[in-house]
């Protein structure tokens, strides 16, 4: 039979309660806030459920918009990076029998880095596309896409260098 | 049966994908106003692109039928903007009543010709609508003729680009009267002859209107403006050249004026000494 994990399930809760209580509070240079949620698509295992995971996507989203009171923007971004996160780890890692299973097991660093990049400014620029929804706000819309990937990232790179490099 | 499971399964994520895309819109549009108004604005504009080309096409359908209805509006409306004593461009002349009581009918101009020295039009309407000869023809924007034979059910009318036509003008601002014939060359151009001038204060750009003076046509429907003014040397007349506001030969739509009491005028006329 096969062991159920509860790492997802955890790091799930975790992961919005972190983010609506602490992240959601930050308003770095007042009003910048690093999306730490976006971590379960690392905690997620590469080979498992693509569906489920879609909508596992959807759940987190739905959730973190729920609890912040904010529009849909939350949901459509996550749901649409879960949807497509085959094709990012396809172009981060390559089409290889090396593909491998987690994030955690992959011990090639630039491979990991275009995995991080391409994750976060795609779901920031769905994010932020949809919070504004407006031509006139294009500036605005790119402003803020690369001032929080840049704190998300340095904040999921601090998180994810405690985790140990499992072989 | 099988086959559509099959294909569902195959493509059940981007299934699953669209739905939940779909609902989570929804709930951006239901939580935000802005949202809302946007989403709607977009719809609203491809809607209104089909919405647009089905009113083009059903406008140009029904073209005839509208430009009927305009007819018969401005048929009444034309009857009321003459018959009402105080018309914009001449208030001070309407204030007495100088006017004989008429009515119009709405007409389409069958032929027009402007080629010949003399022309003629024809109408569509007769003896059946209650047309008879020496009514008057206007057009929307001036004068266009005077009946001259009736059939049953069409009309023959002297157009005003006829050089024995004669028609009886002032001006808004003087008293000054005259008679307006055309001089023959562009159908727009007029002279206005035998004038009598009594201290009459004439410019250039004064408006003609009818004189009232001929039982064909009320007072005051506008006709042309004054182009050229010359005094000649030696008399008293002026020299008088004028300008149509709307060119007779380019006319479809016209309206006839049956004057009420022509029958009483022109007994009344034949009993003078000849």
């Amino acid at each position: 039979m096969k062991v159920f994990s509860l790492v997802p399930v955890f790091s799930f809760v975790i992961l919005v309660l972190a983010q609506v209580l602490v992240f959601n509070h930050l308003h770095i240079f007042g009003s910048i806030n690093p999306m730490f949620y976006l971590l379960f698509f690392f905690v997620y295992r590469f080979e498992s459920n693509q569906t489920a995971l879609i909508g596992l996507a959807f759940l987190l989203g739905f959730l973190i918009d729920f609890l912040s009171q904010s529009g849909g923007a939350h949901t459509v971004a996550t749901l649409t990076i879960g949807f497509i996160r085959p094709l990012i780890i396809r172009y981060a890692f390559g089409v290889t029998m090396e593909t491998p299973l987690s994030y955690f097991s992959d011990t090639r660093t630039p491979n990991k880095l275009i995995y991080l990049f391409l994750l976060v400014l795609l779901h920031h620029s769905l994010y932020f596309s949809l919070v504004y929804f407006s031509w006139d706000a294009l500036s605005l819309i790119l402003k803020n896409t690369l001032l929080t990937s840049i704190f998300s990232l340095i904040l999921m790179g601090i998180a994810l260098s405690f985790y140990p490099n499992k072989k | 049966m099988q086959r559509i499971l099959i294909a569902l399964l195959q493509f059940k994520n981007p299934i699953l994908y669209l739905f939940l895309l779909g609902l989570s819109l929804s709930f951006a549009s239901k939580r935000s106003s802005f949202h809302e108004y946007t989403l709607e604005k977009y719809g609203f504009f491809f809607s209104s692109k089909l919405y647009a080309t089905r009113d083009k096409i059903t406008r140009f359908i029904h073209l005839k039928q509208v430009n009927e209805q305009l007819l018969e509006e401005n048929e009444r409306l034309k009857t009321a903007a003459l018959n009402s004593k105080d018309l914009l461009l001449y208030p001070t002349a309407m204030k007495t009543e100088k006017r004989f009581p008429f009515t119009v009918k709405k007409a389409h101009v069958l032929k027009n010709s402007f080629q010949n020295q003399r022309n003629f039009l024809t109408l569509d309407i007769g003896l059946k609508n209650g047309v008879k000869p020496e009514m008057g023809v206007i057009s929307n924007n001036g004068i266009l003729g005077v009946v001259h034979s009736v059939s049953e059910n069409y009309a023959n009318v002297i157009s005003i680009l006829h050089q024995d036509l004669k028609i009886n003008v002032r001006t808004s601002q003087s008293p000054a009267f005259g008679s307006l014939v055309w001089s023959g060359k562009g159908p727009q151009e007029f002279k206005v002859e035998d004038i009598i001038v009594s201290n009459a204060h004439i410019a250039v750009g004064d408006t003609l209107i009818t004189g009232g003076m001929s039982s064909y046509f009320p007072l005051g429907i506008p006709i042309g403006a004054i182009s050229k003014l010359e005094k000649t040397e030696g008399s008293g007349y002026y020299s008088i050249e004028a300008q149509l506001f709307e060119d007779p030969s380019q006319i479809y739509y016209a309206y006839v004026i049956e004057n009420m009491d022509f029958k009483e005028i022109q007994s009344l006329q034949k009993e003078l000494p000849q």
